[in-house]
């Protein structure tokens, strides 16, 4: 336990993991996992893109149960099987994804798990809403005039419901309380007052895990910080002991699995001399703002940053499926406001999602009819021969080296890679101008992954522009040939050439937002 | 002519504020309607008289749908409800036959009756939420052993109900007729019911099942407890229905099924949970009980009887989508 002879006073932590470790198949999410809270302290979990921090979390919060290792609180050994069995152990939690009932009120909410009662069984509606009260005072100025304990929460907006989520985990007065980014939708006052309580919460001797991806507000509130790489944790850091460009560093590790940022492979070789094929001003919607970029053709354009910053927003959006409340599109140098997928079909955009389901396979059909769909509405077919579409389906399926045993086959009898490759194909029967890939690769197997991006290179020098999101870093550095990274729903920083590291990803995924 | 669009748009706000904080508004207003036309169509439906014959012939949907209602919070269906209802009805029956006489023993029964239907909503929460087999198709198999079992219990139909018993039911107390108490009792339930924890988690639960569990609440035992809710409340429509025919029957309950489904979401339910009111289930019953007598009154020929009565559901669920939904 190397880890663990850093940690002074081990024996009088508050909570503590010994060796826990979990794995999804043969994948491990989780090794190693030795890590100490001390009473009274705002910890803080860093690591990039499934790294692990959220399994950590999840182990302590009672929804993950780990594979090996044991858990101490109050050096007391427990057993974690339930969020239920968390929170009668003290261990209260503001879930990234909220916890919140749509249609029931504030007061409802904060107080779900504990209501209090008459006789047991009829809720205390006074009690109910006194108690909401009190918690509602400490964010009362700075939540809005229709923060009330009576507001029925699918009524509110976002950063509202988040301040809920907030008042419900305070409210469970437990000892330990873990913050899975509680700010990401606050505004500065509300993230203020938010440290204000956390303040207050460590005075009375909480242990508190915190997460967050802006690093200001890391350095702000965090007493300790301790860096997960690779489902381990790599090393823990006093705040006043450490950088953020430290940090980054330990985050990022050694960058064995990139390919040199300066080798030939990523020479943008515009062929039409730089030509945008798509030019986006300002969009603005659900999930993004003020986002800015053009692509060239020939190029592919990578969007990284953090898991769900806006850059899956962004490429549905842009093919229409989601709405857009401001900006510009350009295609190929003429003005675009088609907003529905058909327009962007027809306008040439091709969208490839790495969700299989429910945007590309159509579920128990044959081969045959998921590859040609596209091609016969762009055709405006109404009737076709099947032999004269199967040669095109053919061509198109073979062009990509798919693996198939006949046309008529079922889908579902393929591998996903196989699979993702006859959704592809769907969309190249009739040459697209752009082509968005929405984190292509995800439940695809190694080999799979390499033939796939070595074909979207391919399609790249033919002219195609690309935009590339992925969810996996090694692959978003390895194939674009420049980045727009993304945070808050904003694009922050956009790397080229040789500032395509990991490090400068990581570094602007943790910038200030704004 | 601006002035008027603006009133009305604020009109139209003020409307949707109130469908949000009384679901069963348009429900209430379409009963409204309905009671004025089947008086146009019928004074006597409107007498003191009619208004008791109607509840007495729907007072069984009427608590059918309610119990559906508890399990539709969670976002889950009992597709059995009526299957249960038809299994209580021959058990009673049945035992009240054989141990013929008095209030005691009827009492006695009765809450047998209550047992039963509590064990059927126990097996289907056990096999559904337990077993986390599909609510839809569970319930509807679970629907058809229930069914079995009645017709094992009484295989004809017919087996008629002690005097005491309907008499009761078609009766009055201080010239009130039995089932306004009926009635009061089912709103009293209704009530105290709609303040009680247990039904707030199955609420909750059915708004988002993974927040409810997150949030620490035991999911599965509070699914469980929905459908013994809603097989209690199906055995007090069988109470009631018994009292109506008067008679057992092991295949009366099925086509009430569905009606009770409908009956919640004309009141304002989501059937994907987490929204609604058992108030709203009452209106609905009661809607598709006056929709039938005024099918029957405006003079519809009995061949047409069935499609005019479903078009008139279908309106009926579009004008309470538009009020509540206009925007």
């Amino acid at each position: 336990m190397p880890y663990l002879n850093h940690v002074a006073g081990f024996l009088m932590s508050k909570l503590v993991l010994d060796n826990v470790s979990k794995s999804y198949g043969p994948t491990r999410a989780f090794k190693n996992g030795d890590f100490a809270l001390q009473s009274g302290e705002v910890h803080a979990l860093m690591g990039t893109n499934g790294s692990g921090k959220s399994t950590l979390c999840k182990i302590i919060a009672g929804s993950v149960k780990p594979d090996t290792g044991s858990i101490f609180l109050n050096d007391c050994r427990v057993q974690i099987n339930s969020p239920k069995d968390a929170r009668r152990l003290g261990i209260g939690t503001f879930f990234q994804e909220l916890s919140l009932a749509k249609n029931r009120s504030v007061a409802e909410n904060i107080f779900i798990s504990h209501l209090p009662l008459n006789n047991y069984v009829f809720i205390d509606k006074t009690a109910l809403e006194m108690n909401a009260e009190y918690y509602i005072d400490m964010v009362r100025d700075v939540a809005g005039d229709d923060f009330t304990a009576k507001a029925v929460v699918g009524d509110l907006r976002a950063d509202q419901q988040q301040l809920v989520e907030i008042l419900k985990t305070i409210a469970t007065e437990a000892q330990v309380l873990i913050f899975d980014e509680p700010t990401s939708a606050l505004d500065r006052s509300q993230v203020e007052r938010f440290f204000e309580i956390l303040r207050k919460l460590k005075a009375q001797g909480r242990a508190i895990i915190f997460i967050s991806h802006r690093m200001d507000e890391i350095f702000e509130i965090s007493d300790q910080l301790t860096v997960i790489r690779d489902g381990a944790i790599v090393a823990s850091r006093k705040r006043e002991a450490t950088t953020a460009q430290e940090v980054i560093s330990l985050m990022v590790g050694e960058q064995t699995d990139l390919a040199d940022p300066t080798s030939t492979s990523h020479d943008v070789s515009p062929i039409s001399d730089g030509q945008f094929v798509v030019t986006a001003h300002d969009l603005t919607g659900d999930g993004f703002s003020e986002v800015s970029f053009e692509v060239r053709a020939g190029e592919i354009l990578g969007f990284g940053g953090l898991h769900g910053q806006g850059q899956s927003a962004v490429l549905r959006a842009l093919f229409g499926a989601n709405a857009i409340t401001r900006g510009q599109i350009q295609v190929a140098g003429d003005n675009y406001d088609g907003r529905t997928p058909r327009a962007a079909i027809r306008n040439g955009f091709a969208y490839v999602s790495g969700n299989r389901v429910r945007d590309g396979v159509i579920q128990g059909r044959s081969i045959f009819e998921n590859t040609i769909p596209v091609h016969a509405f762009k055709k405006h077919m109404l009737l076709s021969t099947p032999s004269r579409l199967s040669r095109r389906a053919f061509e198109a399926l073979n062009k990509l080296a798919t693996k198939y045993h006949s046309l008529s086959s079922s889908i579902g009898s393929l591998s996903g890679g196989n699979q993702q490759k006859v959704v592809i194909a769907r969309w190249l029967m009739d040459t697209p101008r752009v082509l968005l890939l929405d984190d292509p690769t995800k439940g695809i197997d190694l080999s799979a992954k390499a033939d796939l991006f070595a074909l979207i290179r391919e399609l790249a020098s033919e002219g195609l522009g690309i935009i590339l999101y992925s969810s996996e870093d090694a692959e978003l550095l390895n194939n674009s040939d420049r980045i727009l990274v993304f945070n808050s729903g904003r694009a922050v920083r956009e790397l080229s050439g040789e500032n395509r590291t990991r490090f400068n990803l990581y570094d602007a995924a943790y910038e200030v937002a704004q | 002519m601006t002035v008027g669009k603006a009133r009305s748009r604020s009109m139209s706000v003020r409307v949707r504020q109130a469908c949000a904080t009384f679901p069963f508004l348009p429900a209430l207003v379409i009963l409204a309607v309905l009671f004025i036309l089947n008086g146009m169509f019928n004074a006597n439906s409107v007498s003191f008289q009619g208004i008791s014959g109607l509840f007495s012939t729907y007072l069984g949907l009427v608590f059918l749908a309610v119990g559906q209602t508890y399990v539709i919070y969670a976002g889950d269906i009992d597709l059995s409800a009526g299957a249960i209802l038809s299994l209580v009805n021959v058990v009673i029956i049945t035992l009240m036959n054989r141990y013929d006489g008095g209030v005691l023993s009827t009492l006695m029964i009765m809450s047998i009756g209550v047992f039963v239907g509590a064990a059927c909503g126990l097996f289907n929460g056990l096999i559904i939420a337990g077993l986390r087999l599909q609510a839809i198709v569970a319930s509807f198999a679970s629907s058809i052993f229930f069914t079995g079992v009645a017709l094992y219990v009484l295989p004809v139909a017919g087996m008629p109900a002690p005097m005491i018993y309907w008499q009761t039911y078609f009766g009055s107390i201080f010239g009130i007729p039995f089932v306004f108490f009926v009635l009061g009792v089912l709103l009293l339930l209704v009530f105290l019911l709609s303040r009680t924890q247990a039904i707030l988690h199955l609420l909750t639960v059915g708004d988002d099942q993974q927040a409810a569990y997150q949030s620490g609440l035991p999911v599965t035992r509070i699914r469980i407890r929905g459908y013994v809710v809603c097989g209690v409340f199906a055995s007090f429509a069988a109470f009631c229905l018994t009292g109506d025919t008067a008679s057992g029957d092991p295949l009366v309950g099925s086509a009430m099924t569905l009606s009770s489904v409908a009956a919640a979401v004309l009141g304002g339910s989501m059937l994907s949970g987490g929204f609604g009111t058992a108030l709203g289930s009452v209106f609905g019953a009661l809607t598709i009980g006056l929709i039938g007598s005024l099918v029957y009154f405006v003079g519809t020929p009995a061949s047409w009887q069935n499609l005019v009565q479903g078009l008139a559901i279908l309106v009926a669920l579009m004008v309470g989508i538009l009020i509540s939904r206009r925007t």
